[in-house]
């Protein structure tokens, strides 16, 4: 048999495997879960059909003239208008491809990060998990919205709400990392990764090929529950005044005005919807996280900080 | 019992923590943009007086000596001073002052938190699958889900502005004056036998609690559920249930106490969602705590002022993670292994 075939009969496998889930089926079996997904399914088709249809300088420009200012929701403004006359409607949507882009990148990137380094962390050990985990551990010593406010600061203002993104990338690798490196570990212990070894893998076949996989599961937990946190804490940035720039229709930014401007002479609707369909999005992460992590493992416990 | 041993172990531990934190926040300072020197001495200065302000600061001094002469500063609990706030004032004096108003509301909104929130997940968890419990966890989830910075607006709008029954904003009515003797503002006009100043106090706090402890609510329930649903699983329990105790002086003898103990880490590792979460509720209810002196210290490039209140915030953090620690390995003597 040439090692071409084996390889293939392998990934047959994994995903007959895959197929045969008990973790996919006690997913869908989980009615929470399920309502995640949908939610989550339907925040995405929102964020792109509002990508797709809506011109961006429309929504920034004011309105004065075309619509009335802080109109009440109506069936012509269903979200009313804010104090820009803008129609708060578009505008929400949009916000909602603003948080499922920005959130992704965030989520992608300090995944990716925290992978590589928790990963490298647990196969080197010695000095390598050494200089890697304690500089993990200090970056777990600040409070995490501290921490990104900090960081804010480091990134220049051109960059907007890309400077959000990074300032969080950086706050949650190390926990990735922390779950990744135990993964890990727990997988180098196993005979099959000796076996590889013995096989002449090289380092970063071994890591790639085998260790990864086996870490998928903790990875996608993490990464789903992070998701609605990077999507609230990308927002709190914009509502203290770092990130979005005055006027961009994020849920943040939107809330942030709505509050200051409109909330206490009446205009309620300005900051209310922005902030209904952030609640919602977040609520959809964390139900679909939350019953990944039962599925998984009902005993593995949440470090949501 | 926890031994000195352990104790001594955890705070020795803690030295190589602070100084890596005291580095990441000078570095953080270090890549911010904008130039120290010219934001005290003004637009409008001369080259010549820019360069003497900076040389003044030793902000010309090679990268080395600012860092050791930094961690030597903050060794001696010296954070420099503030270049805005009546330019000069040092800053562990502004702390100080701010410092306590953080505290009481973090410490009322934990307390809220947890008063509400175990109860609530071990009835979840003893009421596994029923109707209480699902309601409890969509309640939690919910709660964790939605932000502070909206929930909060919108108690105002209803209580203060609708019902007119709390104030909007502030931590006490402006017509009274209490003089500071621990900067808790309940404590101080408590000492100072003012009761409506009191009041005042209490009203005035009452929103920002239950804003942050909503959130602190959920979590602790989350916690608490899955850790007591542990339990009961456990051996024991079904021994105790086997003697012939009744199942509910099971759940408090033998349930709690092991279930506390995950709870007790997480109590630890939330202190950090319970700052974010004050800061922005001081924010939201202009607050003068320390969370609103971080965002105007940022915003008016008062780098002294963010230095030191980032250092505090991570002080204040790893602290607590230590008093936890400590509390853990007298839950569970195993630990100190």
């Amino acid at each position: 048999m040439s090692t071409e075939t084996q390889s293939g009969t392998v990934e047959r496998s994994i995903v007959e495997r895959l197929r045969a889930s008990p973790f996919l089926s006690q997913l869908l079996s989980n009615r929470l879960a399920v309502t995640g997904i949908v939610i989550i399914v339907a925040v995405v088709v929102l964020a792109v059909y509002a990508r797709l249809t809506f011109n961006l300088s429309d929504l920034l420009a004011t309105q004065f003239g075309t619509n009335p200012s802080e109109a009440a929701p109506s069936m012509a403004y269903p979200f009313g208008t804010d104090g820009q006359a803008r129609d708060i409607f578009p505008r929400v949507l949009y916000g909602a491809w603003y948080a499922v882009l920005y959130g992704t990148v965030t989520v992608a990137a300090s995944t990716a990060l925290g992978v590589g380094l928790g990963i490298v962390a647990a196969y080197y050990g010695d000095l390598t998990d050494n200089l890697i985990m304690r500089t993990m551990d200090v970056l777990l010593s600040f409070p995490s919205l501290l921490l990104a406010l900090a960081l804010v600061t480091i990134f220049p203002e051109e960059l907007g709400l890309w400077r959000a993104v990074a300032a969080l990338t950086l706050v949650y690798t190390p926990r990735f990392a922390r779950v990744v490196r135990g993964a890990a570990l727990k997988v180098l212990e196993d005979e099959y990764t000796d076996a590889t070894k013995a096989l002449g893998a090289t380092d970063p076949r071994l890591l790639i090929r085998h260790i990864l996989p086996n870490c998928l599961a903790p990875i996608t937990v993490q990464s789903t529950l992070n998701y609605g946190l990077a999507i609230i804490d990308i927002a709190a940035l914009s509502f203290l005044g770092f990130g979005a720039s005055p006027g961009e229709p994020t849920w943040g930014m939107m809330l942030s005005n709505g509050v200051e401007f409109g909330l206490f002479s009446g205009a309620w609707w300005w900051s209310f919807f922005p902030g209904l369909l952030l609640a919602l999005t977040v609520l959809g992460f964390n139900l679909l996280g939350d019953g990944m992590r039962d599925a998984l493992d009902p005993r593995m416990r949440e470090t949501v900080d | 019992m926890v031994s000195n041993r352990f104790v001594l172990k955890r705070l020795l531990l803690l030295i190589p923590v602070l100084f890596g934190v005291a580095t990441v926040v000078f570095a953080i300072l270090h890549l911010s943009p904008g130039d120290p020197a010219l934001t005290i001495a003004g637009e409008r200065a001369s080259q010549e007086f820019v360069n003497e302000v900076r040389s003044n600061l030793g902000l010309d001094d090679p990268l080395w000596q600012q860092y050791v002469r930094f961690l030597g500063d903050v060794a001696t609990l010296d954070l420099g001073q503030s270049y805005q706030v009546n330019r000069g004032t040092p800053v562990s004096t502004i702390l100080a002052d701010r410092l306590p108003i953080t505290i009481e509301l973090a410490l009322l909104g934990e307390l809220a938190g947890l008063l509400f929130g175990l109860p609530l997940g071990i009835l979840s968890a003893v009421k596994q699958d029923t109707w209480a419990d699902h309601l409890t966890r969509v309640g939690a989830l919910s709660g964790i889900s939605v932000p502070i910075y909206w929930s909060g607006p919108l108690l105002i709008l209803l209580f203060a502005q609708f019902l007119g029954l709390l104030p909007t904003s502030g931590r006490i009515g402006s017509e009274f004056f209490i003089e500071p003797v621990t900067g808790f503002i309940l404590v101080d006009t408590l000492l100072a036998g003012n009761m409506a100043a009191f009041q005042s106090a209490v009203v005035h706090l009452l929103l920002p609690v239950v804003v942050l402890g909503i959130y602190q609510m959920a979590l602790l329930s989350r916690m608490m559920r899955s850790s007591m649903v542990e339990v009961i699983r456990q051996d024991y329990m079904r021994t105790a249930r086997a003697k012939g105790q009744g199942s509910k002086i099971t759940v408090m003898k033998h349930g709690l106490r092991n279930a506390f103990i995950p709870v007790i880490t997480v109590i630890g590792i939330q202190f950090g969602s319970l700052l974010g979460g004050a800061v922005l509720t001081e924010t939201v209810f202009e607050i003068n705590g320390i969370g609103t002196l971080l965002v105007d210290a940022i915003n008016r490039s008062d780098y002294p002022v963010v230095q030191g209140t980032v250092l505090v915030f991570a002080v204040l953090y790893t602290l607590v993670n230590l008093v936890v620690d400590i509390t853990y390995s007298v839950f569970d003597p195993r630990i100190e292994q």
